[in-house]
């Protein structure tokens, strides 16, 4: 697999391996909110569950996901990224801007989609604290 | 080769044999077989005795007679001369071809570019198990059908086609049959003098040979006529000019040879080693699908399907394997395997899926470390997937 690894950076390889923040938060844990985007069909589906605080800030966040190991990275960086920010920050940060730094190749563009389509529809199931 | 990698690709390649190596190396260099076969001087007359030993040792493996083999760069030109060489030569007989949809894209890309030149192709679909049953050949045939060409053995899934029946049926209808045989070629039995095969593709490098040999058994009884691709020198019987690779040539009758030594002791090993990988996967990811027909497969390729996980992902987990996740020659484009594509298997399905290939230096110790790389990299993606 050597030569194919080359395709990815060591930051995207990894988070690959290794992601952080993956799974779900235990059941009934209060203030979750969950979007998700993508399908199987498509080669990608990312859920996200995000819990705010009263403010309404990122107090923790989790994700699930299906797909290639740029869509993994991605999921993994972004939660990173998200921790802590306000909605609105939140809601502003460019999944595919980050893609961009990584130096995904153009083909795996789509995969910063839908992580970024997945975490905004798991925002706007928040209305305020 | 790095010892902390499995390697289970031998269908896309296999490492040189030694014992092929040692004779190799013997025509290179000023003390050895390295002048030219064509010459008429003492070395060029040593080289081209070297050369008539391996064209034999190649013919003898497939039981043809060494004037049927034409050395060639590899199989897939063996291919392309086979195809386009019959298309060319009787194309006023007829302009109407028969393949399937699962042939190596050198049979498949060659019938395209034959279609751009105005022949008409048939592309046979194959069964769920991923053979090409012969009355599917027989119900295709027209008046103008020329050639048929079905491979051996599929390279991604395994399954070995009745090229027996196949060929009885051509040779009823008058019609030329070509058999791509780079996969089954030292790892199945043939007897082309029992067969009704006209055309034989062979390669150098799946038979623990090296790369950029090959050959094309051309039948002599009943004869058949090829247009050449190659011009200039009129080497091969005037089929493939070009100055012979001693080297190579010699590389590829010794490896020929060894599988001829090897073959029976080989297939039941591997086979039994294909049987151990499959059972104990299969026990460990119940939800794995084997793809292509469950018994009449060639000994050492096993293809599975992995429901609910991404084919990438799977197969950049899997760090200390080198398998396929489709035909070594496509595997750049990620896209799902056309093979499995067309045996029914969905995107999902076909895209996730590893073709193991064992070989001569494969053993029970790292068909286990397979099984546990495999298992445990599945078991971490299905844990990180949503419900799909």
């Amino acid at each position: 697999m050597t030569d194919e690894a080359a395709d990815y950076s060591a930051r995207v390889w990894d988070h690959f391996r290794a992601p952080r923040n993956a799974g779900v938060f235990p059941a009934g844990t209060a203030g979750v909110f969950t979007g998700r985007a993508g399908s199987a069909h498509h080669g990608r589906a990312v859920e996200w569950t995000l819990r705010l605080d009263g403010s309404g800030r990122v107090a923790e966040c989790r994700y699930r996901v299906y797909g290639c190991p740029a869509t993994i990275a991605l999921c993994s960086l972004t939660s990173e990224a998200v921790w802590d920010m306000s909605r609105g920050e939140a809601a502003a940060y460019s999944v595919v801007g980050l893609a961009e730094e990584l130096g995904l190749p153009a083909e795996k563009r789509a995969a910063a989609l839908v992580v970024e389509d997945a975490l905004r529809a798991a925002l706007t199931g928040y209305n305020g604290g | 080769m790095n010892d902390k990698i499995i390697y289970l690709d031998y269908a896309a390649t296999t490492p040189v044999d030694p014992r092929v190596a040692e004779k190799m190396a013997g025509c290179l260099t000023c003390e050895g077989m390295f002048a030219n076969p064509a010459s008429a001087h003492a070395p060029g007359r040593a080289a081209r005795g070297m050369v008539e030993r391996a064209r034999a040792q190649v013919a003898k493996l497939v039981n043809a007679e060494p004037v049927e083999i034409i050395f060639t760069s590899g199989a897939t030109e063996s291919d392309n001369l086979a195809i386009k060489g019959v298309a060319h030569f009787y194309r006023d007989k007829g302009r109407h071809i028969i393949t399937s949809r699962i042939e190596h894209k050198a049979v498949l890309d060659t019938c395209k570019q034959l279609e751009h030149e105005g022949f008409e192709i048939t592309r046979l679909k194959p069964d769920q198990d991923g053979l090409i049953r012969p009355e599917m050949v027989r119900q295709s045939l027209r008046p103008d059908s020329v050639l048929v060409s079905i491979m051996h053995v599929n390279n991604e899934i395994g399954t070995v086609n009745d090229i027996a029946a196949i060929g009885s049926i051509t040779r009823e209808h008058g019609v030329f049959f070509h058999v791509d045989a780079a996969q089954s070629a030292g790892k199945i039995p043939i007897d082309l003098k029992a067969l009704d095969v006209d055309l034989m593709s062979f390669s150098g490098h799946k038979v623990y040979g090296p790369k950029g040999i090959g050959a094309l058994y051309v039948c002599r009884t009943p004869r058949v006529h090829l247009d050449p691709l190659i011009h200039g020198g009129g080497h091969e019987s005037g089929l493939r000019s070009g100055t012979l690779a001693t080297h190579q040539i010699v590389g590829m009758g010794e490896a020929y040879h060894l599988a001829c030594e090897h073959l029976t002791e080989e297939m039941p090993r591997i086979s039994a080693l294909r049987v151990q990988l499959w059972q104990a996967l299969h026990a460990a990811i119940p939800q794995a699908l084997l793809n292509g027909h469950p018994t009449q497969r060639v000994c050492g390729i096993l293809s599975v399907s992995f429901p609910g996980i991404e084919g990438e992902s799977l197969l950049f987990s899997c760090q200390g394997l080198a398998v396929s996740s489709g035909s070594a020659c496509t595997s750049a484009d990620r896209e799902p395997s056309f093979v499995l594509r067309a045996l029914g298997r969905d995107d999902q399905l076909a895209g996730a899926s590893i073709r193991f290939s064992l070989g001569r230096f494969t053993t029970a110790g790292e068909v286990d470390a397979a099984v546990r790389i495999v298992s445990e990299e599945y078991r971490r993606l299905r844990e990180l997937a949503p419900a799909l």
